[in-house]
C-alpha cells in the first residue's frame, strides 16, 4: 500500500486554548501506481493532507504509513521524504540554482549520491518532462509551465514512487497547465509513480483513476469521476463546481431531455447530443 | 472617450542581445462604459500594454491619452502620473501578496492618503472600499490581513484600489489561483464595481468562458499586436484562427463547432452556456415536436447556496440604508466632494426639500 492514513487528525493551535482541525479522523489508502485527483474548497483540509503524506507535519493523531513506514517514525522520516516527492504552488518559489541541471541535481546531491548517477539522473529527469534542451539555461527567463515541469524534474531525480502535485497548476496558463498534467500522466503510466493531484480545476480530475473531495477535513466523496459529479447537488453545496460539460448536460435534462448519466467529457456531450437532435 | 492609445511601441532590453518588442504599434480606444476583456498567450505584450495605461512604463514610441492626461515619450511637459493613478486604478496578478499593513484599515488607506486627501475624507473612503468589496467593515478593519482567507485577502487587495475611487478598473487575472466558490465571488464582485464605483472596467484573463460573462468587447493580443477587436458575440467568428495561435475559446463555441461538423445546424451567435442550452433545446423541440421550455433552462453551476453579499444586500437584511452604517457609530460630517453617487443623490434630494420648505414659507 503506497498511502495508508488511519483516523489522521491534525489540529492547528489558532492560540492558547483555541484549535483548529484542519484533517478530522480520516482514513484512506491509496494503492500504487493510481492517479488519484484531490480536491475541495479552500480551506477543505487538502494542503494539511499534502503536508502530512511525506512528514512536513506529523499527524496529532492516527497515524500516516507510507510503504509501510510511519511519519512518526523519526528513523524512517527521510526514507519517507525521498518517497514522497512534493510540488508546490508558485513556480518561482522552488528554484534554487541558475542553471537548470545544478536545479535538478540538488536533491540527489544531498543524498550523497555518486557523480555519474547524478548526471545520469538528471538527464532522464530532464528527459521525462521534456525539458532536457533546457539543461544548460537559466530557469529565470522560462514560462511558468516549463518552471514547475522542472520542479517535477527536480522531485523525480530522488526518484520518489509517490508525487504530490499541491496545486502545482494553479497559477499556470492553460497551456503551461496542460504540459504539466501531461507529464504528471505519463509519469503515472510508464513509471508506475502514484500521483496525488490536488486542484481546483475539476476538468483536470477527468482522467484520474480515482477523485477524492474534501470537505471540513473529511472525505466527502471518493470514487470514480464520473460517478463523484453524479453528485453536483451535493457537491455544490460544499462550494464545489462539476465540470462545464456535466452541468451543460445536467441543465438539458432538468429542461426534459434525456441525456442519461456520465457526460463528463466534451465528446461525451456532442455524442449524446448528436443522437437527440 | 477615456483612453485613447496610438501607435504604442515598446521593446524591452532594447540595443542588447536580450531585445524583445513586446508592444508593436498599438492603436486602440477604450470608451466610457466598456467592459473590455484581453486575452492573449503569456508572453503576448498584454500585461506591457496594461502598464502603459496606469502609467508604469513609459511609452518608447507613440502616445496615450487617459482623460486629458497625456503619456508619450517626450521629456516635457511631464505627465502627471498622481492624477492619472487617482483615475486608472490597477489591481494587479495575485495582489494578495502586496498586502503589508499590519490591519486591514491601514492597507486599504495607504492609497487614499497618498493621493493627499484629508483624514476624514481617508476614513470616508476605507469603509466604503471594504464594504464594497463584501467584507464588514468593523469586523475586519482592525484585523491583520493576513489572518484572512485567501478570497478574502484578495477582495481586501481590491478594497484599497477602490479607495482611490477610480474611473477606470484594470484587473489582472483576478481570479487566478482561487477555488470556484473564491472566483465566483471575485466575478460578482466585478460586476458589481461596474455598477458601484468604475464604470469602465478592463479584465485580463486566460479563461475565456469567464470573460464572456461580462464582458461586451474582447481584444486579442497575439505577438505583440492587436490581432482582434470586436464585440463579444462577434469574436469567436474568428474561433479557428483563435485556436491556430493557442488561445482557448468558449466551451459552448467548442461543443457548437463540434455539433455542425457532425452535421447539427445550429445559430451563429452561441457564444455562453445560456445560447448553447436555448438552441439546443429550439432543435429538440423541433426534431420532436415537444415544447420543452428554454427560456427556463438555467446553466446555474454557479449558484452556490452560500452566496456572497453586496454592502447594499447586507443592509438591507439588517434593515437598514446604505448610508446608516452598521453600529451605529458617530456620524461623520463628511464634506467629500467625490461621495459615491447614492448619497450625493440624498443628499441634494434633502437640499432640494429644504428649499421647498424655505420657499414655502416665503409664500
Amino acid at each position: 500500500m503506497a498511502v495508508l492514513l488511519d483516523n489522521v487528525t491534525y489540529s492547528y493551535n489558532i492560540n492558547d486554548t483555541h484549535r483548529v482541525d484542519a484533517v478530522k479522523n480520516l482514513s484512506l489508502h491509496i494503492e500504487e501506481g493510481t492517479f488519484v485527483a484531490l480536491v475541495g474548497h479552500n480551506g477543505s483540509g487538502k494542503s494539511t493532507l499534502a503536508k502530512l503524506l511525506n512528514g512536513l507535519l506529523l499527524p496529532t493523531a492516527g497515524t500516516v504509513k507510507i510503504f509501510g513506514n510511519s511519519t512518526l517514525d523519526g528513523e524512517k522520516i527521510f526514507d519517507i521524504r525521498k518517497d514522497v516527492g512534493m510540488v508546490f504552488q508558485n513556480p518561482d518559489n522552488q528554484m534554487i540554482a541558475s542553471i537548470v541541471e545544478d536545479d535538478i541535481a540538488f536533491g540527489p546531491e544531498n543524498l550523497g549520491i555518486e557523480r555519474k548517477e547524478i548526471i545520469r539522473r538528471v538527464e532522464w529527469a530532464l528527459d521525462k518532462v521534456g525539458m532536457l534542451e533546457y539543461r544548460k539555461r537559466t530557469p529565470f527567463k522560462m514560462s511558468g509551465g516549463q518552471k514547475q515541469r522542472l520542479a517535477i524534474a527536480g522531485v523525480l531525480a530522488i526518484m520518489p514512487k509517490i508525487l504530490v502535485l499541491d496545486e502545482s497548476t494553479a497559477m499556470l496558463d492553460p497551456q503551461g497547465r496542460s504540459e504539466v498534467l501531461k507529464v504528471a500522466h505519463e509519469l503515472n503510466k510508464q513509471e508506475r509513480i502514484t500521483v496525488i493531484h490536488i486542484t481546483h480545476f475539476m476538468e483536470e480530475a477527468l482522467d484520474a483513476d480515482r477523485l477524492i473531495v474534501l470537505n471540513d477535513g473529511k472525505i466527502a466523496f471518493d470514487g470514480a469521476p464520473k460517478e463523484v459529479f453524479a453528485h453536483y447537488e451535493e457537491l455544490k453545496k460544499i462550494k464545489l463546481a462539476v465540470p462545464w460539460e456535466t452541468q451543460l448536460a445536467i441543465s438539458l435534462q432538468k429542461a426534459g431531455m434525456d441525456l442519461g448519466e456520465g457526460i463528463v467529457k466534451e465528446e461525451d456531450l456532442v455524442d449524446k447530443l448528436c443522437q437527440l437532435l | 472617450m477615456s483612453i485613447i492609445v496610438k501607435n504604442l511601441s515598446f521593446t524591452y532590453s532594447a540595443k542588447t542581445p536580450y531585445e524583445k518588442k513586446a508592444l508593436d504599434n498599438i492603436n486602440l480606444e477604450i470608451n466610457d462604459g466598456d467592459f473590455l476583456g484581453i486575452i492573449g498567450h503569456t508572453g503576448s505584450g498584454k500585461s506591457t500594454f496594461i502598464q502603459h495605461i496606469n502609467g508604469l512604463i513609459k511609452p518608447q514610441e507613440g502616445e496615450i491619452e487617459i482623460f486629458d492626461i497625456k503619456l508619450s515619450s517626450a521629456r516635457r511637459p511631464k505627465a502627471d502620473l498622481r492624477a492619472l493613478r487617482s483615475q486608472v486604478g490597477m489591481v494587479f496578478q495575485y495582489p494578495e501578496y502586496q498586502l503589508f499593513a499590519d490591519t486591514v484599515e491601514k492597507d486599504v488607506a495607504f492609497g487614499p492618503k497618498n493621493l493627499g486627501l484629508s483624514s476624514e475624507e481617508v476614513a470616508d473612503r476605507v469603509r466604503h472600499a471594504i464594504e464594497m468589496v463584501g467584507l464588514d467593515y468593523e469586523m475586519v478593519k482592525d484585523r491583520a490581513p493576513f489572518e484572512l482567507s485567501g478570497g478574502q485577502k484578495r477582495r481586501v487587495a481590491i478594497a484599497g484600489i477602490i479607495a482611490m475611487q477610480p474611473k477606470v478598473l484594470i484587473l489582472d487575472e483576478p481570479t487566478a489561483g482561487l477555488d470556484p466558490f473564491g472566483k465566483e465571488q471575485i466575478l460578482n464582485l466585478i460586476k458589481y464595481l461596474k455598477t458601484h464605483c468604475s464604470p469602465t472596467i478592463v479584465v485580463i484573463s486566460h479563461d475565456i468562458d469567464e470573460i464572456t460573462r461580462f464582458a461586451n468587447r474582447i481584444v486579442v493580443f497575439n505577438d505583440s499586436k492587436i490581432v482582434y477587436d470586436e464585440p463579444m458575440q462577434q469574436l469567436f467568428k474568428h474561433s479557428r484562427q483563435l485556436q491556430d495561435m493557442g488561445l482557448d475559446i468558449p466551451r459552448a463555441v467548442k461543443i457548437a463547432n463540434s455539433l455542425r461538423y457532425r452535421g447539427i445546424e445550429l445559430s451563429e451567435d452561441i457564444v455562453t452556456a445560456e445560447d448553447l442550452l436555448r438552441e439546443i433545446i429550439d432543435k429538440y423541440n423541433q426534431k420532436h415536436g415537444t415544447e420543452l421550455d428554454k427560456d427556463g433552462c438555467v446553466f446555474d453551476m454557479y449558484d452556490f447556496s452560500q452566496k456572497w453579499l453586496t454592502s447594499e444586500e447586507r443592509a438591507a437584511l439588517e434593515g437598514r440604508t446604505l448610508e446608516q452604517k452598521p453600529q451605529a457609530k458617530k456620524q461623520r460630517s463628511s464634506k467629500s466632494k467625490t461621495l459615491r453617487e447614492k448619497t450625493v443623490k440624498t443628499k441634494t434630494v434633502k437640499k432640494v426639500n429644504t428649499k421647498e420648505k424655505f420657499e414655502g414659507s416665503e409664500k
